[in-house]
Parts: C-alpha cells; structure tokens; sequence
C-alpha cells in the first residue's frame, strides 16, 4: 500500500503533470497530551466574554468621539451629536465602540495577514514547513505561550503555525461581520470584539515572530550585539538601500546579496521601523536608519539611492517624496502596489535599467529572492547619477526659502504638534538657524505643512538643512533584537516579579507620534531601568531610545545590562516580536506558579491582573496595530499608558479610584469578597506629558497580590517620582497603604505622620504600627481573584 | 476687540453638525460668574502665552483650579497652590461624566468647566466627550484657540497675544 505524503509528485509516462498534495486530511496525528486541555481552546467570540465583562465593568470604556456622524451607509450621513442614534439605530457612544473594533480589525490582520505571507515566503525561501523545527534550546521549553494558551496547540514546527492562523482568520472575518450595519449595537459588545481582536493580534505577532526566527535563524537571548542607529550612520560613501516596513524576507535577500557578492564595502542598507529590526535580526550589515517619525526626512534628506518597501506603515505617497529626491522604489509587498507593474518574470537587468534610467518611478517585485539583485543593482548604478545633484538645499536656497516665508500660520495649523515653523524660518532669515534645527526633533515628519504653504517652501527640506548638522551626528547605538524570554529568566525574575522586588515589567512600545520629540523615549526607558523595572523595548519606540547618550557618550543600552531581569534595559524587536512581553507574563503564571495555561485564557489573564506588575507605554502611538496590541495587552490584564495623541483613538478603559465597589475581588482560598484599592487604577489611559506619564506608569504596576516589601518599594517609587517630576506626594498614595508593612523603612516615620495628619489614621507611636485606618485587604496567603469558578472551597 | 475665527487649531478638527460657538470675553465671563459651580483646568501649556497669570487671578476670585499634565509644577514655581489640585485630564473627565461624583472637594460634581493651557488636541477630545456625553456640564474654552467641541470658545488668536491676554482680562473683570 502507498503511504501518501505532502509533497509534489510527478506521474510515470505523463509529461508536464505535477500532482501536488498539500496536507493528508483524517490522518492527522493526534496532538501530544503535554497538559490538560483548559476551559478555552480557540475561543470564539462568545467564550471569554465573561472575562471581558469583569474587565469592562470596573474600566468602563470612555469615549472621546473624533467625529460625530457616521457615513458606513447610505441612510446617512447620520447625526450622532448628544449620543443620538443614527437611521440604523446605532448610538454615538455604540459607534465609537464600533470604529474601535474597526481599528483593531486593521490592526490585527496586519499582523496575522503578515504572519501568513512570511509563512508562503518561508516556504518558498527555505522549503517545507514541516522540516522547519521550533525549537528554541535548551532555555527554552514553553516556546510559544500565547498559542499554548489560546489555540491549546504546542507547535513543533512552523507548519503547525497554519492551524493557529486559520484559526485565527475565521474569528477575523466572525468579528468583521459584527462592523456591518445592522449587527452589534453595544457599545460594551463591541469592546469586548475588540479585546477578542486584540486577543487574536497578539496571538498573530507571536506565531509570526517564531516564524521568522525558526526559519531564519535569527539569535534569540541576552548579551546581542549593538547595531547602529540613526540617520547620521548610513555611510553614503556607498550605495545605500533603504528598507521601510515590517515584513523582513525582501530586506533578507538584499543582505544576502551583498554578502553572498562581498558588496559590504560597497552598498549601505539601512532601515526604517521593523523590517529595519527583523532585517537586523538575520544580518548585523543592516543600520536601523530611523523610526516611522524620521522616514519622510529619511528619503527626502536624498541619502538613499534605492528604497525597497514590504507593507505596514509607509508613506502612501512614497513614490512621489522619493522621485523629489531620484530614488527609485521596488515594492516588494502585494498590499501595496501603487499602480506599477509586476515585474517578476522580467530579466533582473532589464528592470535595473528602467529604474536607473527614470522609465519607470518603481517597480513591483513579489518573489522576495527577487528583490536583493535589483535592488543592490540599482543602487550601485544609480549611485554616481544621483550623487551629481545635491539634495540638501544649498545656503543660498536655503536662504531664499526662509525669507519667503511670511509667517501666515498654514503649516502650524496643519501640523499635528502645531509647531511653530513661521517663527524658526523667520530666525533662520535673520541667520539663527537653532529653532528650526530644534524643531526637526518634534516634527512626526508627515509633511502636511508642505500642502498648505502659500508660497510652495520646501518646509520638511528647510527644517532638515537647518538639523543637518544634527542629523550628520545622530549615531546611536540599540542592541540586536533577542526575541523570546528565556525561561531560566522567568524562574529567576518570577518571584521577585510576583513579590514585587522587581518593581515590574515596563513596555515602550510601538509608533513615533510623540507629542514633543523623541528624547521623552529615552527619558522613560532610562528613568525605569535605573531603578531596577525590567524595560522591554519594542517597534519605534525602541529604536528612538537608542538615539541618546548620557555625559560618557553611552546609549542606555550600553549602560543597562542586556538580560530579562532587575535594570534590564532590552531589545525585544519589532512590533510582532512584542508578543514576547505578553509570553514572559503568562510564562511568570505558568512556569512560576505553575499554572495550567493550555487553552486557559481567563485565568491566566486573571493571575497576570491581579499579580504581574507589568505596564505598557505607547507614548506615540499611531496605528491600528497600535490599537489592537493595547486591546490584546488589556485583555491579558496588562495595562498600558498612552501620550496625548492617543485620544484620538477615541477610547479608553478608566477605573474609579473613588467607587470602593468596583475594587473587591474573591480570595480563591476561601471565597471572601476583600476590598484591595484601585490595582491597577486603569486599563488603558492617556497622559499629557511624561512628566505625568511616568509616576502614572509606576503607580499602575501595582497589584493587588503585592508582598509588603513589594508594595513598598513600588509605593517608593511612585511617592518619589510624583515628586520629582510633579514636585509634591501624590494625593492618592494612602489608597495602596495596606498596613506600616508597606511603608519604606526610610520614610515610615514621615509617612506615618502624614497618614495621621491628613487622612485620620490612628498610629501606635511606640511601635510605629496602625492601629486604624487601612481599608484594604493583605492576608500573606492570599489569593486573588476577579473569576468566581476560581475559587477553591466556597464560603458557607 | 479682535475678529473672532471659527478655525480649528488643527486644521481638519471638524467633528460635525454641531461646532463650538464663537462667544465674546465678556459673555464668557457672564457664564462663569452665573455658574453655581464652576471648574477652571489648565493643562501642560499653562505657561505659554502668560496663560498662568490670568488663571491664577482667575484663581484669586474664588474659583477652583485642576492643573493637567506638568501644569501644577507651574503654580508651585508662582507660588500660587490655594486653591490648585493635580489631576490627570482624562481620569478628571471620566469623573466628570459622572452626575454623582463628588468633585475635587468632595461637594459634588461641577456644572461649569473652563479650559485653558490646553493642549489643544488632547482637550479637544476631552471636550468632545463632555459635548456628546455629559449633558449636565457646560464647557468653555479660553485658550487663543477655536475649540469647535467647546460649547463656547474664543476663536483663533493665536498669532496675538496681547489681544488674546486682553481677552482674558475681560473675562475676568465680568468675575
């Protein structure tokens, strides 16, 4: 009897037939029972809704709607002012739940969809799926949490990743189908589908992560090596190839390429956002240009000499910033084409010589191992005709143009931090070219100011003559990405994560849409590193930390050890490689408390609420994606702070200090209702400035199952930063004072005074102890829960 | 007095059918005395324009202060905290919404809330809720920006200060 397997097979005597079989359907193994199925496998969109509901009741959602019509249909447009209803029956307060799903829809099949590609990619890069192990070493046995946890699946090979995405995909079109009109009309429904998206985007990143590491090889652990950083590294001595996105197998090529032809001394190939990191990941040649922020002035600063883009956060009008500049573009994506033609089948030659001669503005180029021949070809070519033409204006250009401004306003009404430009170009005509030059740091590089110029000024290529100086010396350095947490780092960070000797996990992550520059990264991820949080890098945000340096000329990531543990400052990677941060809170449950996560989502995300001090901070973030990762993050019980933009996401999840009913929990030994303050006091919030974003982001990594020690180093630390960067104690600290067992030693006494005087307190001078006050609840064995099933021996 | 715009600070910030009302200083100033419980919050850019002056003479006649963002450094370094508590803008809006809350001094929810020192897209968010959702609060806006989810605002001034600052005095004169 034949034994059929996948494979393509020709047939005897029969010319020109292939057959080809895919996957042997009713034959499949049964999976290894490596762990007790939980209550969850691939849950639909009802079945954690009651997760969601706990959440949802004590971070109701807040809406700040941006618009307040809805035109998804043609009964409208519809007026939604005052939480009307529109023709459909919808509220303003439903609709904005609905643009929030919406957004996460966009956000996590950018992900997933991506996943999906690279796994077609791989398999016609590298072969077979089924012979690509994941297997990560011997420090790491819980290799893929977030599937393990969701789908019930353990992956042995990135083969068994097609079943995690079509799982995947059937929820993404089951949760699509609930935007049309005439569906859901709860707004609390609706967030609860948009945790269920978000659920689903980390689920994504992660197995889109082990992918591209199982199938490239890229390093995993502490102790990377440093990659540079900055738009002042791209050597234009050399060719230079820009990569801009977020899918790294075209950039992969390219390195290939220049290697395999020993071109190093030749070409330059740097980055933009995460194909730059993932691109890095499979070869240390690549430079990380710059994040998202700096990408337009990236091209149009005229440093490139070919940009090859893949999909996720370019510019849409690439084509013409880059024509600005004679760059040619080769899109090596199908979610973006722009109208060009495929070039595939074409001679490699013959596509080189249409871009270098100007025939065509770019060309697209599906089959990845096209890309690294064409695009290396061209920048060489290219090179000595673009480098004739000077793209940084001139003195006397530069010149003309400042004093052609007339300061009407037009581009700082269009500009989404309302930067003064009038001003810096009206110093600059009078010779200081200083304010300009400081603009070119909180400028997000959008170019709107350009459309709106009533004398036509060049704005975004003023603003980069007058930073040159500063973008010649931005050379920074950042780690390699190092991928998955290792477990031997959770078995040692566990406890002192769970107990709260490490203050917590903090998480700045995702896009450049800062509110004022890029220095307020570094600030953040230096002020948490310094004492002692765990700082997990990721996407742009991390890329922009590694732009500074401190007075001995070292970046943070040459002063903070590279490791998962206390004062660890680290390179994740990029966006997808986030899904990272969410495995080492579920492997601190799993591997730490050893609790069951196979198919188990609520209890777990239940566990990381109510004990992991993890907190995210998107201080610029941007995207859908970004929408959707703080979705997956909340649902997990992680919360995140977001920079003042991030109202424009309409949405988010806030608790009432003030309400003490919102704030009891169950403890699971016995079923007692116990009052354990506001931890976390948010789910998803927005600061102002980081002055406030950074003593809110200590505070939210308080939990409820905090030791004594735990609760007042983090108390510490919440007190200290209020009154470093606010300048006073805050108002709220005695909400977290369980008992004189959570007061820093060194400041018990002035605490204990200030309890007595301003909140009533009793106090026991003698033995400093109070005797009266505290309404919260801390038992040593306590144990937490928001899930009534979890409770082990109800209370009669 | 200056021309009163109805332009957007940003550009596109036109939320729909119903736009802030471009009001004069004085009327401005009318509602905030009529108020039976009024709220002045003064974001992160307090200091820009010589805002922080004004709102503490604001201050000085009677009327509470929730200082956003890094603006309560502001006060301090002007020596001026009387009647000034910290607040995050978004978890201050939450609570507004609230008919029940008890208000920064335990006395119950506001019926007047006056924004300056914004930034402005946050507030213009911030306002769009209290616009859409929070029906028992009035909301006005005396920043040298048109706030079109104000229900009344200065228009766009931006570009004069002296003429903003007057604004302001006239807004105080009527408390």
């Amino acid at each position: 009897m034949v034994k059929l397997k996948p494979g393509i097979f020709d047939i005897e005597d029969l010319e020109n037939v292939k057959i080809e079989i895919k996957e042997i359907m009713g034959e499949k193994m049964p999976e290894e029972e490596w762990a007790p199925m939980g209550p969850t496998p691939k849950p639909k969109i009802p079945d954690l809704r009651y997760w969601d509901r706990i959440l949802l009741k004590r971070y109701p959602p807040f809406y700040a709607p941006q618009c307040d019509t809805c035109i998804l249909c043609t009964m409208g447009k519809c007026d939604l002012t005052g939480n009307k209803r529109g023709a459909c029956g919808i509220s303003l307060e439903a609709m904005q739940g609905r643009i929030v799903l919406l957004a996460c829809l966009a956000g996590c099949s950018a992900h997933a969809a991506h996943g999906r590609h690279m796994l077609h990619d791989i398999e016609h890069m590298k072969g077979e799926l089924d012979k690509i192990p994941i297997d990560f070493g011997t420090e790491i046995n819980v290799e893929a949490p977030l599937t393990r946890l969701i789908t019930g699946i353990k992956p042995k090979t990135v083969a068994d990743l097609k079943e995690v995405f079509s799982y995947i995909e059937e929820n993404i079109v089951q949760l699509g189908d609930a935007l049309h009109t005439g569906q859901e009309g709860s707004a609390l429904d609706f967030e609860s589908k948009a945790y269920q998206m978000g659920m689903l985007d980390s689920l994504g990143k992660e197995a889109a992560d082990i992918a591209q590491i199982a199938a490239f090889n890229f390093p995993i652990g502490p102790d990377r090596p440093l990659l540079d950083v900055g738009m002042g590294t791209l050597d234009t001595n050399k060719a230079v190839i820009l990569v801009i996105g977020h899918n790294a197998p075209p950039a992969t090529n390219i390195c290939d390429y220049i290697q395999d032809h020993n071109l190093e001394d030749e070409v330059d190939i740097g980055g933009v956002c995460c194909t730059a990191l993932d691109s890095s990941r499979y070869s240390t040649i690549v430079k990380l240009a710059s994040s998202l922020g700096r990408q337009l002035r990236v091209i149009r600063a005229g440093l490139v000499d070919c940009i090859v883009v893949d999909e996720q956060c370019i510019r849409a009008d690439i084509i013409e910033q880059a024509q600005k500049v004679g760059t040619p573009v080769i899109f090596a994506n199908d979610k973006k084409m722009h109208n060009l033609e495929i070039r595939d089948g074409d001679d490699p030659d013959e596509i080189v010589k249409d871009l270098v001669s100007g025939n065509v503005p770019g060309v697209v180029l599906l089959d990845p191992l096209n890309v690294g021949e064409v695009a290396v070809k061209v920048a060489q070519q290219i090179k000595p005709i673009r480098r004739k033409k000077g793209w940084i204006l001139s003195d006397e250009e530069f010149k003309k143009q400042v004093e052609a401004c007339t300061n009407c306003g037009n581009c700082t009404i269009a500009c989404p931090n309302g930067i003064r430009i009038g001003d810096g170009h009206k110093l600059a005509a009078e010779g200081d070219s200083s304010l300009l030059a400081s603009q070119f740091d909180i400028c997000i590089g959008c170019g709107r100011c350009e459309q709106v110029c009533p004398q036509n000024i060049p704005i975004v290529s003023t603003m980069i003559k007058a930073a040159w100086p500063l973008i010649q010396e931005e050379k920074g350095k950042i780690r390699q990405a190092r991928g998955p947490i290792f477990d031997t780092e959770i078995r040692t960070v566990g406890a002192p994560l769970v107990l709260g000797t490490i203050p917590g996990i903090i998480a700045p992550i995702g896009c450049g849409n800062y509110p004022n520059g890029t220095k307020d990264v570094y600030t953040i991820a230096k002020e948490f590193g310094d004492r002692g949080y765990i700082v997990c890098l990721t996407g742009c945000m991390l890329i922009d930390t590694g732009l500074y340096k401190d007075e001995d000329g070292k970046t943070l990531f040459e002063t903070h050890p590279d490791v998962f543990d206390k004062g660890g400052i680290i390179n994740v990677g990029s966006c997808v490689s986030n899904a990272h941060i969410h495995d080492a809170a579920i492997k601190v449950a799993n591997i730490f408390a050893q609790r069951n996560i196979r198919g188990n989502y609520a209890e777990i995300a239940d566990y990381i609420l109510n004990r992991v001090g993890a907190c995210g901070v998107a201080w610029g973030a941007m995207s859908q994606k970004a929408a959707s990762i703080a979705a997956g993050f909340n649902r997990l019980g992680v919360p995140a702070v977001v920079g003042p933009h991030s109202i424009k996401y309409r949405r988010s999840f806030l608790g009432r200090k003030d309400k003490e009913e919102d704030w009891y929990v169950y403890d699971a030994r016995n079923g007692e209702r116990v009052y354990v303050g506001p931890v976390p006091e948010h789910l998803l919030v927005v600061a102002e400035t980081i002055e406030e974003c950074i003593p809110l982001t200590a505070k939210l990594c308080m939990r409820a199952a905090d030791t004594p020690a735990g609760r007042s180093i983090k108390l510490t630390h919440y007190i200290d930063l209020n009154q470093k960067y606010l300048g006073d104690y805050p108002d709220d600290w005695h909400l977290f004072v369980r008992s004189e067992a959570d007061l820093p030693i060194a400041k018990r006494t002035e605490l204990l005074q200030k309890l007595e005087a301003e909140q009533g307190w009793k106090i026991d001078w003698k033995s400093k102890k109070i005797v009266e006050g505290p309404k919260v609840y801390y038992n040593p064995s306590f144990d937490p829960t928001n899930i009534k099933d979890l409770i082990r021996t109800k209370k009669e | 007095m200056a021309e009163l715009k109805m332009l957007p600070f940003d550009a596109g910030n036109i939320p729909g059918p119903k736009m802030g009302r471009v009001t004069a200083p004085k009327i401005i100033g009318k509602m905030i005395k009529r108020a039976k419980k009024p709220l002045l919050i003064c974001g992160s850019n307090i200091e820009e324009h010589g805002s922080i002056d004004k709102a503490i003479e604001i201050g000085k006649k009677g009327i509470p202060i929730a200082a956003s963002g890094n603006a309560i450094v502001a006060f301090r370094n002007k020596g001026y905290m009387d009647n000034v508590k910290y607040v995050l803008l978004n978890d201050l809006a939450n609570c507004l919404r609230d008919p029940e809350w008890k208000g920064l001094d335990g006395k119950g929810n506001y019926d007047t809330v006056i924004f300056i020192g914004s930034l402005y897209y946050l507030t213009s968010g911030i306002l769009a809720s209290l616009k859409n959702f929070v029906p028992h609060i009035k909301a006005l806006a005396i920043d040298p920006y048109y706030q079109p989810n104000a229900d009344m605002t200065f228009g766009d001034i931006w570009r004069k200060k002296d003429e903003y600052l007057a604004m302001l005095d006239e807004v105080i004169g009527e408390l």
